[in-house]
């Protein structure tokens, strides 16, 4: 199946339904990528890169406010220390994000099982 | 790295008070990071122009602080329709009367005219421009900051989420007419013919404690077409009584009646059918001085009762071209699945 997929955007400035969704369906998937991300402690900078060496891009615009939602609601730890003599924030997940983090691994495997199946029955269907 | 800090001040200025220090210490250390990098991969120090292009990936500054405010809106996305709503309702039922009455001043009010076209047509248009975009931005405003205060104190939003899909109005069928309203104009239109019979009929209407209203000779058609038109329309409530769906026979009967009466008010407010007013100890001059008071008054009102009358006629022909549209079957009927495809 060859699929031919257009990143551009409609000549008046609004994207196209493929850049939409996919924007979409990433804004889920970098909630659960930072905080499976910070099992580790790291700062800023290396969590963005740790992210764009995984081709899960993430602005600091986006980024930043995410940890800062994330901290507010007890998911994340952070903590100011310097390091190379800058002042750089770590974050980690706390004990209630390695929580969390297990129960949206479970639903991810679930979801992610139920979308083959249908992915699957479509298939046979086709042919 | 002057750039960085222009750039972070301007990010800065944005920002909640509270967290400014913090989110700018975090962003600046990311942004330093970023450019060191570049800088070992390149063996050299970046130039502003390069450090120019890194901040311009990031954004201009106040999307940058954006993404750290707390999403603000004046009305949100529940109430948004609603609201939306309400300002078609309020361009439909207060700004466009508006404009039509003023037209119908123009067209019909000779002194109304005089009045504005006096100093030309220009200033004229001008004039309603000016007075339209005032009447438009205050009732928008009026419902805007309505709306908002609901936002904030969340009263629709929490009255919405206590609903009851039992108590959702049933599918209404636009082509039935509601026994109730039949029940009512008949009633109406009886009790309406006998007054009008019983006090009308002749040219003096009021008479007490030597008090006297008389009306013209003129009187005798309004008093006869009204009587024909009330007819009509009690002999119409009858029919939609035992038949509470409108036809296009029965339609184009109301509109016409509503036509003919329409057609007689209008007539009437400009035909000074107020012959005299006689009271005692008031002298003759004071009285006709009233009673030419009364028929300017009425004469006044001709343009703003064409509009109304327009706006009848309009809703009445309305209803004969949605019977064409609509084959005559009973909504209620219909089951859901057929409704929805």
């Amino acid at each position: 199946m060859v699929c031919d997929v257009h990143y551009m955007t409609h000549s008046d400035g609004t994207m196209n339904p493929f850049e939409n969704l996919r924007l979409e369906m990433r804004r889920g998937f970098l909630v659960l990528a930072v905080l499976a991300s910070l099992r580790t402690e790291q700062y800023g900078y290396t969590l963005r890169k740790t992210l764009n060496d995984q081709a899960m891009e993430i602005d600091e615009g986006t980024l930043y406010p995410l940890l800062r939602r994330l901290e507010s609601q007890g998911l994340l730890v952070s903590q100011w220390r310097e390091e190379e003599k800058r002042n750089k924030r770590f974050y980690r997940l706390s004990p209630e994000g390695k929580k969390v983090l297990k129960q949206l691994l479970t639903e991810w495997d679930g979801m992610s099982s139920s979308l083959n199946e249908i992915l699957k029955e479509q298939h046979h269907g086709a042919y | 790295m002057e750039l960085i800090d222009r750039y972070l001040h301007a990010v800065k200025f944005w920002l909640p008070r509270k967290q400014r220090q913090d989110i700018i210490a975090e962003l600046s250390e990311d942004l330093r990071s970023q450019i060191e990098d570049k800088e070992r991969e390149l063996g050299r120090k970046l130039n502003d122009s390069e450090v120019a292009a890194i901040l311009k990936q990031v954004g201009p500054p106040v999307f940058v602080a954006n993404h750290f405010l707390p999403q603000q809106y004046l009305i949100g996305p529940v109430l948004f329709p609603i609201y939306r709503f309400v300002l078609k309702i309020a361009a439909l039922g207060y700004l466009v009367p508006w404009i039509l009455v003023w037209i119908g001043f123009m067209i019909f009010s000779q002194s109304y005219r005089a009045e504005r076209y006096s100093r030309g047509l220009i200033p004229a248009v001008g004039s309603l421009w000016g007075s339209l975009w005032l009447n438009a931005f205050i009732t928008v405003g009026v419902v805007t900051i309505v709306f908002a205060v609901l936002e904030r104190t969340q009263a629709l939003t929490s009255a919405l989420q206590n609903w009851d899909p039992q108590k959702l109005p049933p599918v209404r069928d636009p082509n039935r007419i509601p026994r109730s309203s039949s029940i009512i104009e008949f009633i109406v239109g009886v009790l309406f013919l006998m007054w009008w019979v019983n006090t009308f009929s002749s040219q003096t209407i009021f008479r007490f404690n030597a008090i006297q209203i008389t009306l013209a000779p003129v009187w005798r058609y309004f008093f006869w077409g009204f009587l024909f038109v009330s007819m009509v329309n009690v002999a119409l409530a009858a029919a939609n009584l035992f038949h509470p769906h409108w036809t296009r026979l029965r339609a184009s009967v109301r509109l016409a009646s509503d036509c003919a009466g329409s057609v007689l008010f209008c007539w009437l407010l400009k035909s000074n059918f107020l012959a005299g007013i006689t009271v005692p100890n008031v002298a003759a001059s004071k009285a006709l001085a009233v009673t030419n008071a009364i028929n300017w008054w009425d004469s006044r009102m001709v343009p703003a009762a064409i509009v109304i009358c327009i706006v009848i006629a309009a809703s009445d022909v309305y209803r004969i071209v949605r019977l064409k549209g609509t084959p005559n079957t009973l909504m209620p009927h219909t089951s859901a699945s057929a409704i929805l495809g």
